[in-house]
């Protein structure tokens, strides 16, 4: 009690703050948890129905299919986003123009700070089979277009390459900054120690990335099941059995055929589902630990 | 302590994703007590008093997708243009966008409203919800709204649950999708309007090989959609309806899964390996389309009857002397010479079981159906949109030339109502093939579920991926599988 008078001023700070989360997602949570076990109705009485919500979707084939996919490209963007943004820090940290830096660097964050509906609708035109970018360069090469985005075959990779195209800036951004504050006086030991440039990158640089690259980690675990923005906009009637995640099952459930209950049934599979990936990811990863 | 941190973080971490998930929800949890504090209405679906006399305080609380001012100044004038006709003081409240997700989530946070606008499908959705007001006695027991004059007595077909009942009111006249085509291209490349599906390869062909926009490029294509929105009128050359249709023995079919698709399908792939389709139609939505239509890059488009006064009219006012004609077709017909369109749902007017104004609500349905309301709904607020001369003479004003008779409703079904300023050219003959030939669609609640999967095939079908024999049997073993069809 004397350390909460101590510190009132940072809790009075945090007052807000908490406030917030208390009014905008703890309170929501809980009357959604409570949804979840009810007959839902827009006006009137709200039976409880026990798990018959969490049954309904449980045995709903729609849901694990959209399940499988939200695995599927969820695994495809997280290896990308995990791989790509490495390559590119390190590559940019090599280049010695400082302009030719800066302005790589604000061509590949420029993605993230547009909407999917732009971005999506971007990559739609370009990937057209008649007039997009893509396919009139691959026939000044003698290929056949390819209707990238109404075939099985490259739905799902469409939306994984992306997605990380998308993405990729802001996560090399994080490796920039992470790479600035890398002691130059270990660089300056190793090169006395006859290290080569490669071998500076290999034992110096990446080994202090590793704190960044577990935050990268679960930042991208995170996401996984809360894909949906680049899914609406990009998806069609051709390939939705391909790229239809579970967030999007939640919004037809729920908004499409107003069957709240069991969509929120669903929202609350997703978060469980979600604890359960970032436990394990936080065990494996040893993300305490540094 | 080290443990109980971690766990505390964690749990942390995932709430705030869960709370941004369950956001939504949680508006909605919010009506339960508000429901449940709607006194008598509460949870019932009572009928709303058939008495002559009311006294209740002429107030309603309106919620439309369409109806009202095109911006937000334009709806406090069309408020008060309502008070002025009606002596009602409304509140309309017009959202910008996303219209279904504001109405699901403003009932289900307690807002009482007196009237929705909503679609029929969303109506059928409320009426197993028990949350809408039975109008049957009303409506029947109505000198405006039982005038076959004023609403075709069997127009109400389209509205009446199984039982009969019927809980909303029409709030326009629904028109029909259909193809529609280059009238002056067929003219130019002296061919005769298609009838049959060979006839419709040939012409479709001709607009793509014979560069009829005289550009002297090969850049155009007979035919785009978007999606498969909507095809009905090609598969109406075998007989087949899109979406649901009830059997004889009352089994729920879905005819684009039957062996009589196939030819169809293999018709529209040969349209698609030849160039003729638009390669873009899966991923085209309906403006893109459009665009294509008006831009002289495509010769026929399946679209909507009053877009072919749009079509003409858009035209006409960026060039005058342009010899542009979109006209409506009706499709193919099937062995028996039987055309087959598709009907748009229709929009309702339909009053919640916790309205706090039934009877004025009602009072307004009846109203908006006569000349002074569908003038509202059509032309917009006077002084603003119209002027009226002292002969009684209606003339636009700028700003209606802008919103182009459209306020909610560009059509109605009251036949004593003239269009003061006539229909857009291609309009009524597209509106006639409608009345003849369209029928509304069966679109059971697990449509979305069936969708996906009639899609799937039915794309895999047109664009060779399977062979149309192929795509039809596996979509059909799948909507099986999934009792998506008895």
């Amino acid at each position: 009690m004397r350390a909460a008078f101590k510190f009132k001023t940072l809790y009075l700070m945090m007052a807000p703050i908490l406030a917030y989360f208390a009014i905008f997602s703890f309170y929501p949570l809980v009357r959604g948890l409570v949804i979840s076990f009810q007959q839902y109705r827009l006006i009137g009485d709200r039976p409880f129905v026990g798990f018959a919500n969490y049954s309904d979707v449980l045995k709903d084939p729609v849901l694990w299919d959209t399940f499988g996919n939200t695995l599927v490209i969820g695994a495809g963007i997280f290896a990308l986003n995990f791989i790509l943004p490495i390559v590119l820090a390190l590559s940019l940290n090599e280049v010695a123009s400082a302009w030719f830096k800066k302005i790589t660097q604000m061509i590949v964050y420029l993605p993230h700070l547009f909407s999917w509906v732009v971005v999506g609708g971007m990559w739609i035109l370009m990937l057209s089979p008649d007039t997009g970018v893509v396919n009139q360069i691959m026939m000044l090469f003698g290929a056949d277009p390819v209707n990238f985005l109404s075939s099985d075959r490259f739905a799902r990779a469409v939306m994984i390459l992306t997605s990380g195209w998308k993405e990729m800036g802001f996560t090399c951004i994080l490796y920039l900054a992470a790479i600035v504050g890398i002691n130059p006086a270990l660089y300056e030991a190793a090169r006395i120690d006859g290290a080569s440039r490669w071998q500076q990158v290999r034992y110096v640089t990446v080994p202090l990335l590793v704190s960044t690259m577990k935050v990268v980690v679960m930042l991208n675990m995170l996401g996984i099941l809360r894909m949906f923005d680049q899914i609406f906009v990009m998806s069609n009637g051709a390939i939705a059995d391909k790229v239809d995640v579970i967030m999007m099952y939640t919004y037809q459930r729920g908004i499409l055929q107003f069957e709240v209950g069991p969509a929120t049934a669903a929202g609350f599979l997703i978060i469980l589902a979600t604890f359960a990936i970032t436990y394990v990811t936080r065990a494996v990863i040893r993300y305490d630990e540094g | 302590m080290v443990k109980g941190k971690k766990l505390f973080s964690t749990i942390m971490a995932v709430s705030l994703i869960g709370g941004a998930l369950a956001g939504c929800s949680s508006k909605a949890e919010n009506g339960a007590n508000a429901g449940a504090d709607t006194g008598t209405n509460a949870g019932v679906t009572a009928p709303a008093s058939t008495e002559p006399a009311n006294n209740e305080e002429r107030a309603l609380k309106i919620m439309t997708g369409v109806i009202g001012g095109k911006t937000p100044e334009e709806n406090v004038l069309f408020e008060k243009e309502i008070e002025r006709l009606t002596g009602i003081k409304a509140t309309v409240n017009k959202p910008a966008s996303d219209y279904d997700q504001k109405l699901l989530a403003a009932i289900a946070s307690g807002e009482k409203y007196d009237l929705l606008q909503i679609s029929k499908s969303q109506m059928n959705s409320f009426i197993d919800q028990g949350i809408l007001t039975p109008l049957t006695d009303q409506v029947t027991g109505s000198k405006v709204l039982s005038d076959p004059s004023v609403i075709p007595t069997n127009e109400w077909d389209q509205l009446k649950t199984k039982d009969g009942e019927i809980y909303g009111v029409f709030t326009k006249y629904q028109g029909g999708t259909m193809p529609i085509v280059r009238a002056d291209w067929l003219t130019k490349l002296e061919l005769q309007e298609p009838k049959t599906l060979d006839e419709y390869y040939t012409v479709l062909k001709a607009f793509t090989e014979q560069d009829p926009d005289g550009n002297g490029k090969k850049d155009t294509y007979g035919v785009s959609t978007a999606g498969l929105y909507d095809v009905q009128g090609f598969f109406s050359a075998a007989g087949l309806k899109a979406r649901y249709v009830q059997t004889s023995d009352g089994k729920l079919d879905v005819p684009f899964s039957t062996d009589a698709a196939i030819p169809v399908y293999e018709w529209l792939n040969k349209l698609y390996k030849e160039g003729i389709l638009d390669p873009n139609f899966a991923t085209n939505d309906s403006g893109k389309m459009r665009d294509l239509f008006l831009s002289d890059r495509v010769g026929m488009v399946t679209y909507w009857d009053a877009w072919v006064g749009m079509f003409n009219n858009t035209r006409k006012q960026q060039d005058p002397n342009t010899t542009f004609e979109a006209k409506a077709l009706p499709g193919v017909p099937d062995a028996n010479g039987n055309y087959m369109l598709r009907r748009g749902d229709p929009d309702v007017w339909v009053i919640p079981v916790n309205a706090e104004h039934p009877k004025t609500a009602f009072e307004f349905i009846e109203w908006w159906n006569t000349k002074e309301g569908i003038t509202l709904g059509s032309l917009g607020i006077k002084d603003n949109d119209y002027t009226v001369d002292s002969g009684g003479k209606l003339t636009l004003t700028e700003t209606g030339e802008e919103h182009a008779g459209d306020h909610g409703v560009p059509f109605w079904y009251n036949s004593t109502v003239e269009a003061p300023f006539g229909k857009l050219p291609g309009v009524q003959a597209a509106q006639d093939l409608v009345n003849q030939y369209a029928t509304l669609e069966l679109t059971p609640p697990n449509w979305a579920d069936a969708e996906k999967i009639i899609n799937e095939y039915s794309f895999n079908a047109i664009m060779g991926e399977l062979p149309a024999a192929d795509a039809v049997k596996k979509m059909r073993e799948e909507l099986k599988a999934a009792n998506l069809i008895d």
